[in-house]
């Protein structure tokens, strides 16, 4: 149980920001937005709150930005965007990924021509 | 009903607080703003009434555990805990006392030891020599 869930942790690490990354590519998201959305999906947060840490690093390194705005019902929302850095490590991610997937499909034998 | 909703919120979000001593001051306030920010835009989008829904709410947070370490891994820093200086204190506070405590049991342990070795030694000489007359 306690390997499984490391896995999981080890597997997250490195790979869940730039799923938050595509998720601000063609439009800007607020917070409760990307944290529902990931939290919808199977191990990919361990926890909702988990998520604003990360967004914080990403828009410290300069990947994210964020700006607060004010809403029509309910308190202001911090939306955040894709900056140009951000858009250059996403594409470079994507290249590298899809040869890293390719790799380990293709040793551990889970690829669709293995 | 409001009041209770926004202890409980109010709780929560200091216990995350309590866990992130260690983390620069700014990063601080950004998260337990941002979790705030969260929980008030839920409470209001889906117009939470009741404390058991705001809880759920808190409950897909995570644990101010779990959220605290996240905080701390993605910012590089080590949890130090803001109960470390109290408790040093407490320890400190707690040896000035036991030393004072134990050098006072001693006096009166000596004090005692010293006055009643000669009330001994002051009966007992005579009671030595009392008897050895009658004996003879």
């Amino acid at each position: 149980m306690a390997d499984a869930s490391q896995l999981a942790t080890s597997l997250r690490r490195g790979t869940l920001e730039f799923c938050v990354l595509a998720m601000v590519e063609t439009e800007d998201r607020y917070g409760n937005e990307l944290v529902r959305r990931l939290g919808g999906e199977p191990g990919l947060a361990a926890g909702e709150g988990t998520i604003y840490p990360l967004l914080s690093r990403l828009r410290r390194s300069g990947w994210l930005e964020s700006k607060w705005v004010e809403s029509p019902s309910g308190p202001p929302r911090r939306y955040y965007g894709l900056t140009p850095g951000g858009r250059s490590a996403l594409d470079h991610f994507r290249a590298e990924w899809v040869q890293f997937r390719q790799t380990v499909d293709r040793l551990v034998g889970t690829g669709e021509a293995a | 009903m409001k009041t209770r909703q926004n202890d409980v919120v109010a709780e929560y979000l200091r216990e995350v607080d309590q866990r992130l001593a260690g983390l620069p001051v700014l990063q601080r306030r950004e998260l337990l703003n941002d979790l705030a920010a969260h929980i008030a835009a839920e409470q209001s989008e889906r117009n939470l009434g009741s404390e058991g829904e705001v809880i759920e709410v808190l409950e897909r947070l995570g644990s101010p555990e779990v959220v605290a370490a996240a905080a701390h891994e993605e910012a590089g820093t080590r949890f130090t805990p803001p109960v470390g200086p109290n408790r040093s204190r407490f320890w400190l506070i707690f040896g000035i006392v036991g030393g004072v405590v134990l050098v006072l049991f001693l006096c009166a342990f000596f004090a005692f030891f010293a006055s009643s070795g000669s009330s001994v030694e002051g009966p007992a000489a005579p009671a030595v020599t009392a008897p050895a007359p009658s004996a003879s």
